[in-house]
């Protein structure tokens, strides 16, 4: 008998259907691989098993018996944890206290402290790492502070731990030993769902692997009966690269180079060129671009704009060499959510000057506003009105108004609806029409073939390859991201 | 023109309605409150709290606080005299105190923002102690009496019927509204309240900006230490004791967020209004000073607690 069985699990967000009747099962002291690329709703269906999400449809078993899961309490309770990708730790306390966190033992309302110590030494010796529990948090790795969530995970006496790529921000060595102690999990009788696309762990430490695609099941099979070709093909869909393949557009690039950097990190980005960048979460795509910005302060490696050296040491340097950055996190770094509209797009402009130009902001952002569709009240509206495509779009208005020349884009169309993501598209084709230079990071690979001339693959904080638009495919792609050579 | 919803005419006119009810209510209890000169008196005596909270309003658009102001104030107030006293032109002694209230601000954005402390609270705490403490040291504890009457008038004139402390806070006002509201470097700050990462990822310069809006707020200190001497007739080590808070008090009333982005200049001036006319008010009642204080905490709970609910009214509705 299963573990966990889900049936016919149906989500939709405002209308738009991101799980269509999935199945699943998870038997008992088994590590089972959910596999897929980005939007293909692993996330959304591990949330609903996490009791975040309910379902819309469909039902879950537990042991054979059917329950509901409403809140994250009632997964809790079952006997499900989910260990996330950004740790929930209090790092000020012990390694202990955080693995009771919530659950002292305690007689009379005393905390029983002697108990605390030695009950977490024991789980963190089962685990196979020895780390001392009276250690504060905030002074281990991120390998023993992910291993203190297992340890709080099984302190709560769960049977299903998800774990969601666990080893992005590991190294190797410390991903080994993250495999031992998934062996020892499963020793213990725990099963785990192992959220993952590197080929290499999937084959390593797991016993069944399901993968998805667009809100659907393709496959649940024995891992040592699958083959690498067979599980990428099946996340990316065969009809899918055919039409990838017919969307392709072409802007010519023209001469002159708009953005290099030399060294052992050698990137070069023309004017009216898109250079895509590709790469598993943690790669450092992100680095990579908020490092070109002037983001992390001085910058030690030669960075050539339009063929001259430049020193860039704030991103007020950046935006003075024509650069603009659309940041990943377009609420937390790309925009003021309690500021207008105008005063948003305005911002970058407004460098070297003391007094405002209303007018010519206003006008200059109502420009915008039409060309870019941005679909708003009117100018004066704050931002945390917008829907997430329009918002994005806001980012975009800013760096146009501001007449950036080169555009480094960070998954630009990240929680946007479809609709705007197609005008996203023609924005950054416009952009690169008119002479822009654009460099495109992006986890849809679909994305990265459709928009770019060439795609510079990362593995590891390092360019692992480089693809021309006609060599390019999503396997080789996934190939080279993963730690294949070229 | 587009009409403006309600809820945002509420939001940006809340505080003067409040004042304008609270007019109206003390002037059917008493007689005496609606008169012109009692008004113009109240003004008077708001004018020192309006001043030092036109600095802590721009500290607080960048989501910080102030703490050291009142202290300033002392410290201010104290070598103004001692320069007045040692033969020092009045208006050298004026420039001075702004200066030494700039330079003490200065401080406390440098330290913020070079020195990474890691918030406001930290750097203005210890100037707050550091300036009272200094200020009682160079004065040995004792007023400075005595200053000369080109002076006093900043604290004491008047000019045709109106105080010269008004005419200080006007002219402060204007300055600080046209900043906030006309240039880049104003809005820059409500940038910085409203989402420090989206506005030095726009080019926005943090720790300049930060800096300029500490060292402003050490300005307005001096600035309402001139007016506070000039009334008292002495630079005495313990002027502003307290102060901070108040203008705290004034700027939250006047409709600013303790989480930066919001506030206006308006608005503080309202602020500092209505807790002079709640003063002057409950005076003229006959209510002791000390369930003055008392009424006036409530206000203050109860003008951000009525904010509150509108705001959360409003994202329901």
């Amino acid at each position: 008998m299963s573990l966990l069985e889900l049936r016919g699990i149906t989500k939709a967000f405002g209308g738009f259907r991101v799980l269509e009747g999935v199945d699943f099962d998870v038997r008992p002291s088994e590590v089972h691989a959910l596999a897929g690329e980005n939007g293909a709703g692993k996330s959304t269906l591990m949330n609903i098993v996490s009791g975040v999400l309910p379902a819309d449809s469909g039902t879950i078993l537990w042991e054979g018996r059917e329950v509901q899961i409403r809140t994250p309490r009632d997964a809790q309770n079952l006997g499900i944890a989910f260990v996330h990708q950004e740790l929930a730790l209090a790092p000020e306390l012990t390694a202990a206290e955080n693995i009771f966190l919530g659950r002292h033992p305690a007689r009379r309302g005393w905390v029983r402290w002697g108990e605390i110590y030695s009950r977490a030494g024991e789980l963190l010796r089962e685990l196979g790492q020895d780390i001392d529990p009276r250690r504060k948090v905030i002074e281990l790795s991120l390998a023993q502070r992910q291993l203190i969530e297992i340890a709080r995970a099984l302190a709560f006496h769960s049977r299903l731990i998800i774990m969601d790529e666990p080893t992005a921000p590991l190294g190797s060595k410390d991903a080994e030993g993250l495999f031992r102690t998934i062996g020892a999990l499963r020793e213990r009788g725990v099963s785990v769902i192992y959220i993952s696309h590197r080929m290499r762990e999937i084959y390593e430490v797991t016993d069944r692997v399901t993968v998805m695609r667009d809100g659907r099941r393709v496959f649940t099979k024995p891992t040592v009966e699958t083959t690498t070709d067979e599980l990428v093909r099946a996340m990316i869909g065969e009809e899918l690269k055919a039409r990838m393949t017919a969307e392709v557009t072409s802007c010519a690039a023209e001469p002159g180079e708009a953005l290099r950097i030399d060294g052992e990190f050698d990137l070069v980005v023309h004017h009216g060129e898109v250079v895509g960048l590709a790469g598993l979460a943690g790669a450092g795509r992100t680095e990579l671009l908020e490092w070109l910005f002037g983001a992390e302060g001085n910058s030690v490696r030669p960075i050539f704009v339009n063929g001259l050296p430049v020193k860039i040491r704030s991103p007020r340097d950046a935006i003075r060499h024509g650069m603009g950055l659309v940041p990943d996190d377009r609420k937390g770094k790309g925009l003021v959510l309690g500021a207008s509209l105008t005063d948003n797009i305005a911002l970058p402009g407004r460098r070297d000057r003391l007094f405002l130009r209303t007018a010519d902001e206003r006008r200059s952002a109502g420009e915008l506003m039409g060309e870019l569709r941005i679909r708003a009240v009117s100018l004066d509206q704050q931002l945390r009105y917008l829907s997430g495509g329009n918002q994005q779009k806001a980012v975009l208005a800013k760096w146009l108004s501001a007449g950036s020349t080169i555009f480094l884009l960070d998954e630009p169309t990240r929680g946007v609806d479809v609709r705007s993501k197609g005008e996203i598209y023609d924005i950054i084709r416009a952009l690169c029409a008119r002479g822009c230079a654009v460099l495109l990071a992006s986890s849809e690979l679909e994305e990265l073939l459709a928009l770019s001339d060439r795609i510079v693959v990362m593995h590891r904080g390092r360019i692992a390859g480089e693809l021309t638009r006609a060599d390019a495919t999503e396997e080789r792609i996934l190939h080279l991201a993963t730690g294949g050579s070229n | 023109m587009k009409k403006t919803p309600p809820a945002l005419v509420l939001q940006r006119f809340g505080p003067l309605l409040g004042l304008v009810i609270l007019c109206a209510t003390l002037g059917v209890l008493s007689d005496h409150f609606l008169t012109f000169e009692n008004l113009i008196n109240v003004f008077r005596q708001s004018s020192v709290n309006a001043l030092v909270a036109l600095g802590q309003l721009v500290v607080i658009i960048t989501a910080g606080i102030d703490l050291s102001v009142g202290s300033i104030m002392g410290l201010s107030c104290v070598l103004a005299a001692m320069m007045l006293k040692s033969g020092v032109p009045p208006a050298v002694a004026l420039a001075g105190s702004l200066a030494i209230g700039a330079a003490l601000g200065a401080v406390n954005g440098t330290l913020l923002t070079k020195l990474r402390l890691p918030h406001p609270f930290i750097p203005t705490l210890g100037m707050m102690n550091v300036a009272r403490g200094l200020a009682l040291v160079i004065s040995g504890g004792f007023p400075i009496s005595e200053l000369p009457a080109s002076f006093r008038f900043w604290g004491a004139g008047t000019v045709l019927w109106v105080p010269a402390p008004v005419i200080v806070v006007i002219f402060f006002c204007v300055i600080f509204h046209v900043f906030l509201t006309r240039t880049t470097v104003g809005r820059d700050i409500y940038a910085i309240g409203g989402n420090p990462q989206a506005a030095r990822l726009s080019g926005v310069p943090l720790d300049a900006r930060l800096i300029l809006v500490y060292t402003l707020s050490g300005m307005m200190a001096g600035a309402a230490a001139i007016v506070l001497a000039g009334r008292m007739n002495s630079g005495f080590p313990l002027a502003g004791s307290g102060a901070e808070l108040d203008a705290i008090a004034a700027v939250i009333i006047g409709g600013a967020s303790f989480f930066g982005g919001v506030g206006t200049v308006g608005g503080t001036l309202v602020g500092a209004l209505i807790m002079g006319v709640l003063r002057n008010g409950l005076n003229l009642l006959n209510v002791s000073a000390s369930w003055q204080t008392v009424v006036i905490g409530v206000v203050i709970v109860g003008a951000v607690l009525v904010d509150v609910i509108r705001k959360r009214a409003a994202e329901r509705g």
